[in-house]
C-alpha cells in the first residue's frame, strides 16, 4: 500500500467529541500506520468548508442537545451540500450517535424547533417519551428517557458491538437501508434495525468508540476511502488478538445484561400477578395458590376462577 | 398556658434530636461491628431518618459558620489543605469523611461530634469545613444557616449519565447560589471558565484564584479538554494558555468576556518531583513558598484553592506553612510499604483525573512501574469511552511494563495500543491480568527491588488491591483507621 495517501475530514473535533469519539479517528490513523496508507487528517470546524473532491472519510461524532444545536446550522449551511457530493462521489462516512441523527433529514431536540438536517440519509429522529422539564426533574430521571447500555448488531458475517446512550429514536424511510440487526441492545427505535448504510456511509449509536473494538467496520471504512481514491484496496490483515478480546468481554457484558432485563422482567410478572390477584381474590392463600397455578399453566387462565369456584362447580381446578 | 406548651414543645424536638443522634451513634458501632466499612452514610440515614431537622439544627450550634468546597475534582484534598492552615490557625474545623459530601454523610460526622443529648460540645473555636458534592449544593446548602464562603474547584466532564452534561452541572451550582445569604463569599477558580463567571446576578463578594505560571503551559489545546463554550455568548473561547484539560487563561474570541484576574496567584511552581511540589503562591496580602507533599499540578490547583479559601476567612498569613503537613487520604497518592517496595494508590476516574495522575507521577520523565486499572459500574457508570480522552500517547515509554486490571482490562489494552504503547501485533511488555489481586501481585514481582510501584486506577481495582493489602496486614481495616482530617470518621 506504499505511496497511498488518504484524506480524512473530522467534523468539529472540539464540539462532537463527547464520548471519546477521537478514538474512531485514532483508530483509521493506526490501522492506516500499520499499513504503510499515509493519511491526511483536514479538521472543520464551524464556518470551515470541506472541498468535495478531497475527502475520501467524513467522520462526525456524537454529541449531545447543546452540541448538535451548535452545529446543525453550520452542517447543512456550509458542509452538507459538499457531503452529499462527496459520498455520492464515493467517499467513506463514519457518523456516530449525534452525528449520525444531524445526518438524516431531520431531528427533533428534547427542547425547541426540530433542528434540520443534511438529509444524506433518509431518516429521521424523534424523541422517543415526552420529558419532564426542569433541571430536578431530569436530574433524577436521568435515565428514565434514554436508550443506554450494551448494543450488539449483526453485520454482514460479523457482529458489531458498542455502548449506545441515545434519548432519540431513528427512523428510516422506505429507500434506506439499516447497517445491521439489533442482537441485543435497543438500536434505531426499537423496531430490531440499527444505524444506517448507503453506499460507504455509515451511521451508527454504537459508540464506546466503535472503530477500535470493531476492527472489520474500521477496515471497511478505510478500504471504501483508498477504493474511492485509487480504485482498488487489497488491505492486508492486521493482528487483532486484543481487539477480540475486548469484543469477547462486549458480548459477555450484552448476554449477561440481557439475562438480568430477562429474569427482572419475569419477576415484575410475577408479583404483579401475585398483587392482582391478592387484590381481587378473598383471602391471600387464595391468591397464592392462583400465582403458581398462572405460572405453572400459562394456557389455563381461568384456571384461579375454577379453583375458587371448586366448592359447586364440578369441572375446572382439580383436572 | 401558652409558654408551657411551647416550652413542651421544646422539649420533644430536643428529646427528639437526642433519639436521633443516640440512634446514628448506635448505628455506627452496629456497622463498624459488621466490619462494614460504609460508616461514613448509614448513621446520617438513620438520624435523619428519626429527626429531619438534626442536620440543620447541629451545623447551627458551629459557632463559627461554615466553609464549603465543592466542584468536580479536588473537594477533599482542598478541605483536607485547608484544615491545616485552620488549626494551624487555632481553629477547630469539622470536616467531612471525603466521599460522605452529601446531607447523610455530613449528618454523619456531626453525629460522631454530637453528644447523646443531641447538641455539640460548646466549642467557640468550632468551623464547618465541608466537601459537598456539586450535584448536592442546592440541598446541603438549605441545611447551612452561616455559610461563610463557598469555594468552587472546578467542572469537569464527570459521571456523564449521572448529570449528563458540565452545563448541567453549572445550572444546579447557579441554582444553589441564588439561595445564598448575600454575604457569603464565593471563592472561584478563574481559570475555569465554566466556574469563573457562575451566577453573574449574583451581587455575592467574590475572590479569584489562578495559576500565573505561564512556563507550566502546554501550549496548544490539552486532548483531555472538553472544550467549554464562553458563559456569557456561547461563542468559542481562545487560550493564550492552556495548564490542564480546559483550565487557563481564556477569553471569548465573538464577546470579548475573559478570565477575570486572581486575588490569589500561583506564581511559580516546580512539577517535576513524583512525591511532592513546590509552590510560590502570592495573596493580596502576603507570599508564601510551600513544599507540598503530592505531586502534580491539580495538587497545586487544590493548594490555590485553599489558600484562596483561608485568604477570604482571614487566617493568620503565617498559618499557610501548615498545608505542608497535610496527609494523603485514601486513594489520593496513598502510600503503603509492601515487601520492599514503597506502592502508592491514586484514584482516577474520568479522562482529566487519569491523565493528571499520570502526568503528576511522571512529571521527572523517568520510566516508572506502574499498574493501570479500568473497571466499569454497571447501572452506574457503565460507559468508559472516556479512556479514549485520555493523553497516553504523550506518556510513551514512560511506563516500560505496565499491568493492566480491572473487568475492562481488555478495553484498557486496546486503548493503550492505539496510544502506541504496543504495536501492531500487540507485541509489549502489557501484562493483562483482570483480577486486580494476581495484578497487583504480577506488579510488584515484576517492580526491580527496592523501586516504588504506582496503581492507577478507577476505584473497584482500588478496593480489591486495599482489602488484600489490610488482609495481609499490610495497612489497617478502614473503619479502624485514624481520623487524619476526619477523613472516614471522626
Amino acid at each position: 500500500m506504499a505511496g497511498m495517501r488518504i484524506t480524512v475530514c473530522y467534523l468539529y473535533p472540539d464540539i462532537m467529541s463527547t464520548c471519546g469519539d477521537h478514538g474512531n479517528l485514532e483508530t483509521v490513523l493506526r490501522r492506516c500506520e500499520w499499513r504503510n496508507i499515509a493519511v491526511d487528517v483536514t479538521e472543520l470546524r464551524l464556518g470551515d468548508r470541506l472541498a468535495p473532491d478531497a475527502a475520501d472519510l467524513i467522520m462526525i461524532g456524537d454529541g449531545g442537545e447543546s452540541q448538535q444545536h451548535l452545529v446543525a446550522p453550520d452542517l447543512w449551511k456550509v458542509k452538507g451540500e459538499c457531503i452529499r457530493e462527496a459520498v455520492g462521489r464515493g467517499a467513506a462516512a463514519l457518523a456516530v450517535g449525534g452525528g449520525y441523527e444531524l445526518f438524516g433529514r431531520f431531528c427533533q431536540p428534547e427542547r425547541g424547533a426540530e433542528l434540520r438536517g443534511i438529509g444524506l440519509f433518509d431518516a429521521w429522529t424523534v424523541r422517543q417519551n415526552a420529558v419532564v422539564s426542569g433541571h430536578y426533574a431530569a436530574f433524577s430521571d436521568a435515565h428514565a428517557d434514554r436508550f443506554t447500555g450494551e448494543l450488539v448488531v449483526r453485520w454482514r458475517d460479523t457482529l458489531l458491538v458498542g455502548f449506545e446512550n441515545h434519548g432519540g429514536g431513528t427512523y428510516l424511510g422506505a429507500a434506506a437501508q439499516p447497517l445491521g440487526q439489533v442482537v441485543s441492545g435497543h438500536g434505531n427505535n426499537g423496531d430490531g434495525t440499527e444505524g444506517v448504510i448507503l453506499g460507504s456511509a455509515v451511521g451508527t449509536y454504537l459508540r464506546g468508540p466503535c472503530l477500535p473494538s470493531n476492527p472489520a467496520l474500521a477496515d471497511f471504512l478505510i478500504g471504501a476511502a483508498v477504493i474511492g481514491r485509487y480504485g482498488v484496496a487489497d488491505l492486508p490483515p492486521l493482528a487483532d488478538d486484543l481487539e477480540e478480546a475486548a469484543r469477547g468481554d462486549a458480548m459477555r457484558r450484552a448476554r449477561d445484561a440481557a439475562r438480568a432485563a430477562r429474569a427482572a422482567r419475569a419477576k415484575l410478572r410475577l408479583s404483579a400477578f401475585a398483587q392482582a390477584s391478592l387484590e381481587h381474590g378473598s383471602h391471600a392463600r387464595t391468591g397464592v395458590v392462583r400465582a403458581a397455578l398462572h405460572v405453572s399453566t400459562r394456557r389455563r387462565p381461568a384456571a384461579g376462577v375454577t379453583l375458587k369456584r371448586s366448592g359447586n362447580a364440578p369441572s375446572g381446578g382439580s383436572r | 398556658m401558652c409558654s408551657a406548651s411551647r416550652a413542651q414543645l421544646r422539649v420533644g424536638a430536643s428529646a427528639r434530636r437526642a433519639v436521633a443522634v443516640s440512634a446514628g451513634k448506635a448505628t455506627k458501632c452496629g456497622t463498624r461491628r459488621l466490619g462494614n466499612p460504609d460508616g461514613t452514610t448509614v448513621p446520617g440515614i438513620v438520624t435523619l431518618a428519626i429527626d429531619p431537622g438534626a442536620l440543620a439544627g447541629l451545623l447551627a450550634e458551629i459557632p463559627r459558620g461554615a466553609v464549603l468546597v465543592t466542584g468536580s475534582t479536588g473537594k477533599g484534598t482542598t478541605c483536607r489543605m485547608l484544615a491545616q492552615v485552620m488549626r494551624a490557625s487555632g481553629l477547630h474545623p469539622v470536616v467531612n469523611a471525603e466521599g460522605a459530601n452529601q446531607n447523610a454523610g455530613l449528618a454523619t460526622t456531626m453525629v460522631a461530634r454530637a453528644a447523646l443529648t443531641g447538641h455539640l460540645p460548646p466549642d467557640s473555636l468550632a468551623i464547618g469545613l465541608f466537601g459537598v458534592d456539586e450535584g448536592s449544593l442546592p440541598e446541603v446548602l438549605r441545611q447551612v444557616s452561616r455559610p461563610k464562603a463557598v469555594v468552587f474547584t472546578n467542572i469537569f466532564t464527570d459521571q456523564l449519565d449521572r448529570y449528563r452534561a458540565p452545563a448541567y452541572v453549572k445550572a444546579l451550582l447557579e441554582q444553589a447560589i441564588q439561595t445564598l445569604p448575600p454575604d457569603t463569599a464565593l471563592v472561584l477558580n478563574a481559570d475555569d471558565p465554566r466556574v469563573a463567571f457562575v451566577a453573574p446576578e449574583a451581587n455575592n463578594p467574590r475572590l479569584y484564584f489562578g495559576v500565573e505560571d505561564p512556563g507550566l503551559g502546554r501550549g496548544k489545546a490539552d486532548p483531555t479538554s472538553d472544550f467549554p463554550r464562553c458563559p456569557r455568548c456561547d461563542g468559542a473561547l481562545t487560550y493564550a494558555c492552556v495548564y490542564y484539560a480546559h483550565l487557563g487563561h481564556w477569553a471569548c474570541r465573538d464577546c470579548g468576556m475573559a478570565r477575570p484576574q486572581p486575588q490569589v496567584r500561583l506564581t511559580k511552581a516546580d512539577l517535576t518531583g513524583a512525591y511532592s511540589t513546590r509552590l510560590l503562591l502570592a495573596t493580596p496580602t502576603a507570599e508564601a513558598t510551600l513544599e507540598i507533599p503530592l505531586p502534580g499540578l491539580y495538587n497545586a490547583y487544590n493548594a490555590l484553592a485553599a489558600v484562596a479559601a483561608a485568604s477570604q476567612c482571614r487566617l493568620p498569613e503565617q498559618s499557610l506553612t501548615a498545608i505542608e503537613q497535610t496527609t494523603t487520604a485514601l486513594f489520593r497518592m496513598e502510600k503503603v510499604r509492601v515487601a520492599g517496595h514503597d506502592v502508592y494508590l491514586a484514584l482516577a476516574k474520568n479522562a482529566s483525573g487519569y491523565t493528571e495522575v499520570l502526568r503528576a507521577v511522571l512529571g521527572d520523565r523517568e520510566p516508572k512501574q506502574m499498574l493501570l486499572g479500568l473497571n466499569d459500574y454497571p447501572g452506574k457508570q457503565p460507559d468508559t469511552s472516556w479512556i479514549w480522552d485520555v493523553d497516553f500517547a504523550s506518556l510513551t515509554g514512560l511506563i516500560p511494563a505496565p499491568v493492566i486490571s480491572g473487568n475492562r482490562a481488555a478495553d484498557l489494552a486496546v486503548r493503550l495500543k492505539y496510544a502506541g504503547w504496543a504495536g501492531p501485533d500487540g507485541d509489549s511488555d502489557l501484562a493483562i491480568e483482570p483480577d486486580p489481586v494476581r495484578a497487583f501481585q504480577t506488579a510488584l514481582a515484576r517492580a526491580p527491588a527496592g523501586q516504588p510501584l504506582w496503581v492507577v486506577s478507577t476505584s473497584v481495582v482500588l478496593w480489591e488491591v486495599r482489602r488484600w493489602l489490610a488482609d495481609h496486614g499490610y495497612v489497617r481495616q478502614l473503619w479502624r483507621e485514624q481520623t487524619g482530617a476526619g477523613i472516614w470518621q471522626a
